[in-house]
Order: structure tokens, then sequence, then C-alpha cells
């Protein structure tokens, strides 16, 4: 299906208003933002930024785009997010933890009772806590930038597509498209596990450029073939248990109840 | 039409020489255990003797990605960037790489010309090298053997001590004067040992193709499958792209880029309104395998694979066109005789 396209174009003149929030996350996908240092002039040019924590003091009552970093992990996360959805015209999750639940969502795994006593000891009655959420599984997310941290690229694309009001496509294929384009080696030709022919490409097949395997960080496609990625492992003699070790880094949310 | 012989030692000598006087692509090693075409500096880092490559020479005529024009919103303007013939000589081309040259030269002509393409491809000179099959070749059942030189200005065949060369065009005349090679005229060695083979007259594969639309290979070859479009990237005669425009952070400049696409790929098949007209991957695999037996033959009397092998050798998941060919001629042979 294809999605409605939900833009922030406001007007011809008025610049969209833009926040940007946190969640659980490591902040690392908003220092991504202030590292657009070539372009972070450009940017402020097309938009009015209202609301960012990490860089500024001002709040705002509301916004044309909220992006949002990082995983729902406590009852106050989801009352934010619904406070902050009332408040914008297009919301987007940004990174991995806000798409996909990420690193966060590994403590799904296990009783939360016994993660919260393992994190917070003797205090622990005085932080409640939840399995950790992608922000789609309490709210309407209107786009995705994908990655860990989240892939520059891929923002600007978006970024762009919002300010002119133009319909952006969420990449929906493999990372091995993207290998293939770039002439590497295969991974598996050089005995090492690698997540790409279930992972989303847009990347760039950045790691895999260098020399690294595919840890997975942008997520799954919308369609992967798992039991077809556990004939691959095993007919190349690698493990499928630690494969899916790897698979539940990024993830766990979204693999919950499906086993290896 | 004469042949001459180049000693073993000498070779890196005779690639100095065609470097002195042109840029030369070439095959070197690519990560531990692959090879690339790249453009040539050192001739001892040119590998002559290999399977096959990454990506066939078609990456230089049919770049994997290209902008195909450059727009400046405010003013309302474009431009198209200038295409130039790549004067350049393509060193160590497999004779199956080049038959699928052939082919795309077919494909970008015949219609709507691909002017890109058609540019690129006018100052190539071509220097074939002969292969030894290994377990994925199987371009002797599509009539294309290790030896072939049609397409070639010179050829170079394997032999114990060196290389018999063959100058087939003036061009080939050209890259050679001024390099002293030894005449030779003993008879050259024309085995080829295909390991992998599709066992049916070309000439009826087209109906075995027809019989086969509701096999059970296409289900059960998706059962493996990953969808990852590999099979597609790397075959030597596919030439499907996608175009997509973006602007820059001024929203004002833009470019359109064109880069390479697959039918394996869901995306691919997804149109206008959100429309995917073959949604499962049982049908991606067929459309594939029918666009290298079926539907192009149909129209030119020719398979339009090649033989190279790379969508099997490239499968992570290992899934083998050959297999799958085999497979439908056997059966459609065995309902033949229960027919007759």
């Amino acid at each position: 299906m294809a999605k409605p396209n939900v833009t922030a174009k406001p007007s011809a003149t008025k610049k969209p208003r833009v926040a940007i929030f946190d969640f659980t996350g490591c902040e690392g996908c908003e220092l991504n933002q202030l590292n657009f240092e070539d372009q972070l002039l450009d940017i402020l040019a097309q938009v009015d930024i209202v609301e960012w924590r990490e860089a500024m003091d001002d709040k705002a009552e509301e916004y044309d785009i909220a992006f949002v970093e990082g995983a729902l992990s406590t009852p106050d996360c989801i009352k934010r997010i619904h406070d902050i959805r009332r408040r914008t015209k297009v919301l987007v999750a940004l990174g991995a933890c806000a798409v996909d639940g990420g690193v966060n969502a590994i403590k799904n795994l296990h009783p939360i009772e016994e993660v919260r006593a393992t994190v917070y000891g003797k205090d622990q009655y005085l932080f409640p806590t939840l399995p950790a959420l992608p922000l789609s599984a309490v709210v309407k997310v209107d786009h995705n930038v994908r990655g860990c941290p989240m892939t520059q690229a891929e923002f600007l694309r978006l970024f762009t597509s919002l300010v002119m009001g133009k319909q952006f496509d969420e990449p929906d294929l493999a990372v091995c498209v993207e290998c293939k384009l770039n002439e590497n080696e295969c991974v598996y030709e050089r005995g090492m596990i690698c997540l790409g022919p279930v992972t989303r490409a847009g990347c760039n097949s950045h790691c895999t450029n260098f020399g690294q395997y595919c840890i997975g960080c942008r997520g799954l496609v919308s369609e992967p073939n798992l039991k077809g990625m556990n004939e691959v492992l095993t007919s190349h003699g690698l493990a499928v248990d630690e494969a899916w070790k790897r698979l539940q880094l990024y993830n766990a949310y979204r693999l919950q109840g499906v086993r290896a | 039409m004469a042949q001459y012989f180049l000693e073993q030692a000498r070779v890196t000598d005779f690639i100095a020489h065609l470097l002195a006087h042109h840029t030369v692509y070439a095959p070197h090693h690519r990560g531990g255990r692959s090879f690339a075409f790249e453009k040539t500096s050192d001739p001892e880092a040119v590998v002559l003797d290999y399977p096959r490559v990454l990506n066939a020479v078609k990456k230089f005529f049919l770049p994997p990605r290209e902008v195909l024009l450059h727009f400046d919103l405010t003013r309302d303007t474009a431009a198209v960037p200038k295409v130039e013939p790549i004067d350049a000589v393509f060193l160590g081309v497999h004779s199956y790489d080049l038959a699928a040259v052939r082919r795309l030269d077919f494909n970008f002509s015949t219609g709507n010309p691909e002017r890109n393409y058609l540019v690129r491809r006018k100052g190539a000179r071509f220097i074939g090298v002969s292969y030894v099959p290994d377990k994925h070749h199987f371009a002797g059942s599509v009539g294309i053997d290790p030896y072939d030189m049609t397409g070639c200005d010179m050829f170079l065949t394997k032999h114990a001590d060196g290389w018999i060369v063959d100058i087939l065009t003036g061009e080939g005349s050209e890259l050679a004067a001024g390099f002293k090679l030894e005449a030779h005229d003993e008879p050259k060695p024309r085995r080829a040992h295909f390991t992998q083979h599709v066992f049916v007259p070309q000439a009826r594969l087209g109906q075995v193709m027809e019989a086969s639309y509701d096999h059970p290979v296409w289900n059960e070859t998706a059962e493996t499958c990953l969808s990852c479009g590999t099979c597609n990237l790397v075959c030597p005669t596919c030439y499907c792209f996608n175009v997509e425009e973006s602007v820059g952070i001024d929203c004002t400049n833009g470019h359109r880029e064109r880069s390479w696409d697959g039918c394996m790929l869901r995306g691919f098949t997804e149109v206008a309104g959100g429309e995917v007209f073959r949604e499962k991957v049982a049908a991606r695999q067929r459309h594939r395998v029918y666009r290298k037996f079926k539907y192009i033959s149909d129209v030119t009397g020719q398979p339009w694979c090649v033989g190279c092998g790379r969508c099997t050798a490239s499968c992570t998941a290992k899934i083998s066109i050959v297999e799958i060919v085999n497979r439908l001629i056997r059966d459609s042979e065995r309902d033949e005789s229960i027919l007759t």
C-alpha cells in the first residue's frame, strides 16, 4: 500500500516549525544532526527550530515536524509521546530505537521485574519501567529515518521532501543491493555472518564497504525470509545461534515470539 | 588474421606497453577471493587467469549509478551531463561477458536507442582471454566457448608457457604496434571442459518455458530465496534500472539519478498507487528465468543468458539457474512422453 503523502509544508511563506525530542536512547541520532556542520546553516534557512532540549532552552506549543529519537520505556514516555503527537502535524521516528525499539528492546527478552531489579537494585520502586517499545507501537508515525545512528543522507532526503511537500519513499530492499552496486566481495564469501540479506538498505552498504559485516542496524526489510536466512547460514557452515543473537541486537522488538 | 606468441614472462611488459599509450581496464584482485575490473596503473596487479569478475564490463557502459540530469528549480532550468565515448582498452574480458555486451547492444539500440550506453560503448576496444570453466560456468550450453573471439580486437589463449595472441582487427594491430611478438602457427587448444550443462537443444527452450508456467519449482525456490536481488544485479545481460530525483539541502538544486534495479526486488514491481504486480517471490523467480530463456529469446531466437554462472555463484541461498532449467526440461520431456 502506498502511504498517504504526509508533508509539513504549511504555506508558501511561512517556514515549517521543527521540534526535536529524545526518549530512551544514547542521543547519538541528535548528535548526528548537530554533526551536519556543512549543512546546518542551510537547514536553519529552511525551517525554524522551536524546541530542542539538546541544543536550546526554548519550548513551543505546536510544531509542523517533530523528530523523535529513542524508544519508549517508562509510563512517562507514553504520556510524553501522546503529548508530542497532539502538538505536531508530522511525526518522524529518528534512528533504530525510535523506529524498531533498537538495543533497548533486548531487555524485553527477560522478565521486566528481573530487569528492573538488576538495573536499579534497592531503589527499583522509584523507577517504573516498561518493555521497550518503538514509537509506532503507541502513536501514529508518519516517517522513519533508520540506522544506528540515523543515516544522515536519509535524514536530508526526508528533510527536503518534507520542506518541499514531496513524497518520501522509505527503501525496502536488502543491503545486498547496495553491496552489488558498490561491487563489494560478498561477506559470506569471506566466511563471516552478515545480516545484509534481511536488512534494509539505505546506508549505501557503509559497513561492508569498509570490510565489516552488516549488523542490521537499519532493521529488517518488510518481508524478511528468516527461514531462508537460517538455511543460508547452515549451508555456509555458520552458527545460526550466533546470527540470531546479532539479529536481536536491533530487532528484538520485531522478532518477539519468532524463533531461530 | 595473424597469430603470435606472448611468453608468460613478458605479459607485464605487454601491459606496460598498452598503458604507455592507452587507458586500460583489467581484472584485479578484490577482497580475499574475488576479482573486479579496475583502471590499471600497475601492470603487475593485473590478473589474466581468473574465474569471473564480480560485475561484468557492463558496469562501464551502464554505470551502477548515473546522473541523468541536473536541475535548478528557481530558474526552472535543467542540464544534461556530457557523456563521452570510453576511449579505453578492456584487457582480459571473457567470451561470455563480450557476448553479454553484444546482447546489451541489441537491447539498447532497438526501440528507443539508449544514448548514454551507446555513446560510452563507442571508444571501447577489447582484448579477450580464454578461461578454464569452474563449477558454475555453463557458457558452452548457450553456444559460447571459452575460446570464442567474437567482438574482440585481440584475443589471448592460455598456453603452457604463455599466451597465444590472435590479432583480429586493425584496432588490434594498432594496440600491438611497437611491441615485438613472435609469430606462432601451432594449432590452439580448443577443448573446453564444462562441468555444468543445460541439457536441451536451444531451439526447444522456449517451448519448455512455455509449458512450465505453473511448475512447482517456482514456489519451492521461493522458500529459500531471500529476494535480495543479487542474481539480477550481477547478471551481465540484466539492464533494468530505477530513476529517482533528489534535491540538495537548499531545496533548489537537484539531480535525477538512474541506478541498477532488478525484478527480484519487490519495489521493482510497485507502480503508482501502490499496486505490486508480482507480489509473490515465486512469480518474481519465474519472471527472472523467463527474461533469460523466454521473453527476449522469443524475439531474438537466442538465450539471453550467457552461462557465466554469476547468479548461481553469488546467490547466498545457493539457488542454481542450471538446476531450475534442467528440472523444467526433464519434467516437460516426461509430460510429453506421457502425452504421446
